[in-house]
């Protein structure tokens, strides 16, 4: 009964957790990225196609990273070379690229909606013998996809970057002490784009996740709205790398419990409610908490 | 004079052409001719008074979103949250569209659109407090109450508010007397329109002429001017918002009584976030929001009709709409500017 649960939750934490990191990183080098769902359903398009044109997992991941990257880079450049507002950008990339790839559907597939091209090769999943058996652990550590491994490797990788290395160093001063780090000769615009690149990258996995790891199809409603889950996750967890894999699993937890809540009297619109009414309760216990520490000092 | 007001006109509408020069490539690369879809779409939206009715039917929620999006924006709050007001006041006015029975026209629709306004507003009453007490950001909280909004909706649409034998998610049809009156049958055109246009209008002159709408336009370009002149800038930001919140309310009740005639889940197609590009291209002006609310009207009815006379997908228009609100906020004078440096 649990397991089934636990196991669900990962499941659907991975694409939240792959996209909050990648949008936290963006966001620790100075750019808030609403357009995380764009670069998404990009992954998510490219990787059926890939997989079902190659019968490669490999090659359909790497040309879901690629093209995520690339749909971060060009909305990174707007952003940094034309001083355009990130907020707008964003959306406007939302709207922009759901509507090219409901279009190509259309017009180069001739398929409304969905699409399912024969051939379309999934994710594997790695079972662990003998732990695959043990309650709960086997069913955290067993069956999972090399996604979700990299996911959660992901977090201490970041952490460590972005507290304990020269790169890490360069993209928060890029993100909050921009003339400084011009002052010091560094770049901070290439410092933003690359983490905007990184976030289209891992965004870009993250809907190779949900294309060829849960389903095995593509649906122009795939992402659903997951992008601006993970931004929820990564303001959830403050920019600190495991505060929002926590807010990733939290989130990834609530829509497994919603699933199999499905029929048994709890709307399902309610539960898709709580991540965003949990940032902004979140948000407000950081503005109490602020205004009391402001208080107390002045 | 006339000189400045062409260069200001030409940069206005940059964006929108360089929106349409990607639409191109879109469609060139597709294996479609591009101008003859642009000119397909150009006669489906004006040509002939049909046409030209369901494009004005088409630009009345812009209307209403633009200028909602651009009270907020031009105060420098950052509402991206009309897109939430619209869905709960569309399902205000349309509730009580079919519980008030036996009600006049003359009471109905006045009370709809009253509550459909009020809602809207009391929906920013949060993210306005967080912001002004709290400093929390306004961006975040208005775009994850638009998710709340829709799921909400949605749900009482799914259960409480569900029409009774219905399988999809809807309301019951409003009362007839509940129904804003056509402006020329058959076309959908409604009386909205001339509301939402008197709005815009009024507008433009609180915008020019009073002391609110120049105090509010000046704590968007220098909020710490304003504090050391002594204006009230957290009491007038709050004002603002739920100003926008009361607009975008009505923009959902107005489409609910005018065109809908119901509330239906998924009732906005973006309206909210269509507004901010028709705030942002028309630079919060009045006569600016018109135009480019006609732009995006026009983009949207013949979007719906040239689906039926070629084999042009209908999301050409999604992929426009999006790429001049990029286009839109870029300084596209840095890309001269970088060249003149490098060379």
């Amino acid at each position: 009964m649990i397991d089934p649960l636990i196991h669900a939750a990962l499941l659907m934490t991975t694409p939240i957790l792959l996209a909050a990191i990648g949008g936290l990183v963006n966001r620790v080098g100075g750019i808030v990225n609403i357009g995380l769902e764009s670069m998404m359903l990009t992954g998510a398009l490219v990787a059926v196609i890939v997989s079902a044109d190659t019968g490669s997992v490999v090659l359909a991941l790497l040309a879901a990273l690629v093209a995520g990257g690339i749909v971060g880079l060009l909305m990174s450049l707007v952003v940094t070379r034309l001083a355009a507002n990130e907020i707008i950008v964003g959306l406007g990339f939302s709207v922009a690229v759901a509507g090219l790839v409901r279009f190509l559907l259309k017009s180069v597939y001739g398929v409304s909606g969905t699409f399912n091209p024969p051939g379309v090769v999934m994710l594997p999943r790695i079972d662990i013998p003998v732990i695959a058996d043990v309650p709960i652990l086997g069913a955290i550590l067993s069956g999972q996809d090399p996604l979700t491994w990299f996911a959660w490797a992901m977090v201490p990788v970041t952490a460590f970057v972005l507290a304990r290395t020269r790169l890490g160093l360069r993209l928060r001063a890029a993100g909050s002490a921009e003339m400084t780090a011009r002052a010091l000769g560094l770049d901070p615009l290439a410092s933003r784009d690359a983490s905007t690149v990184f976030a289209g990258a891992m965004s870009g996995l993250a809907g190779a996740h949900l294309s060829i790891g849960v389903v095995g199809l593509f649906n122009e409603g795939i992402t659903g709205g997951r992008g601006f889950i993970a931004l929820a996750a990564f303001y959830f967890g403050r920019n600190r790398p495991w505060r929002t894999a926590l807010g990733a699993l939290l989130f990834g937890f609530f829509e497994a419990l919603q699933i199999r809540l499905q029929g048994r009297g709890v709307p399902a619109e309610l539960v898709q409610m709580l991540p965003y009414l949990i940032v902004i309760l979140v948000l407000t216990g950081l503005g109490l908490a602020n205004r009391r520490r402001s208080g107390s000092s002045s | 004079m006339i000189r400045a007001a062409l260069a200001n006109l030409a940069a206005a509408a940059l964006p929108f052409v360089l929106a349409l020069a990607i639409g191109a490539i879109v469609l060139a690369v597709t294996g479609h001719d591009p101008l003859s879809v642009y000119a397909l779409m150009a006669s489906e939206a004006f040509g002939g008074t049909r046409r030209i009715a369901a494009t004005l039917t088409a630009t009345t929620p812009l209307l209403l979103t633009g200028l909602a999006t651009a009270i907020a924006f031009r105060a420098g709050v950052f509402n991206v949250g009309v897109e939430g007001c619209f869905y709960l006041g569309g399902l205000a006015a349309a509730t009580l569209g079919f519980w008030l029975v036996g009600w006049p026209a003359i009471a109905i629709i006045p009370v709809a659109l009253l509550a459909g306004a009020l809602i809207g507003g009391a929906w920013m009453v949060a993210p306005a407090t967080l912001k002004v007490r709290l400093g929390v950001d306004e961006v975040v909280t208005t775009l994850m109450l638009n998710f709340i909004a829709v799921n909400l909706t949605s749900w009482l649409v799914n259960g409480p508010l569900l029409a009774r034998g219905s399988a999809n998610s809807a309301t019951p049809a409003i009362e007839k007397t509940a129904e804003l009156p056509r402006l020329l049958p058959p076309s959908t055109l409604h009386l909205g329109f001339i509301i939402s246009l008197a709005l815009v209008i009024l507008y433009g002159f609180w915008d020019r002429f009073t002391v609110t709408g120049f105090r509010s336009r000046l704590v968007g370009l220098n909020a710490r001017f304003c504090r050391a002149v002594g204006i009230d800038v957290p009491s007038l930001l709050f004002r603002m918002m739920i100003l926008s919140g009361l607009i975008g309310g009505l923009a959902g009740a107005i489409h609910a009584l005018g065109l809908v005639h119901r509330f239906v889940a998924g009732f906005s197609p973006g309206y909210g976030f269509t507004g901010i590009a028709v705030a942002l291209l028309g630079r919060n002006s009045a006569l600016g929001m018109i135009l480019a609310a006609l732009v995006f009207g026009a983009l949207a009815s013949s979007g719906a009709t040239i689906q039926l006379f070629s084999d042009v997908p209908i999301e050409i228009v999604e992929v426009l709409q999006g790429t001049v609100m990029i286009f839109a906020v870029a300084k596209l004078g840095l890309l001269l500017r970088d060249r003149r440096g490098l060379a």
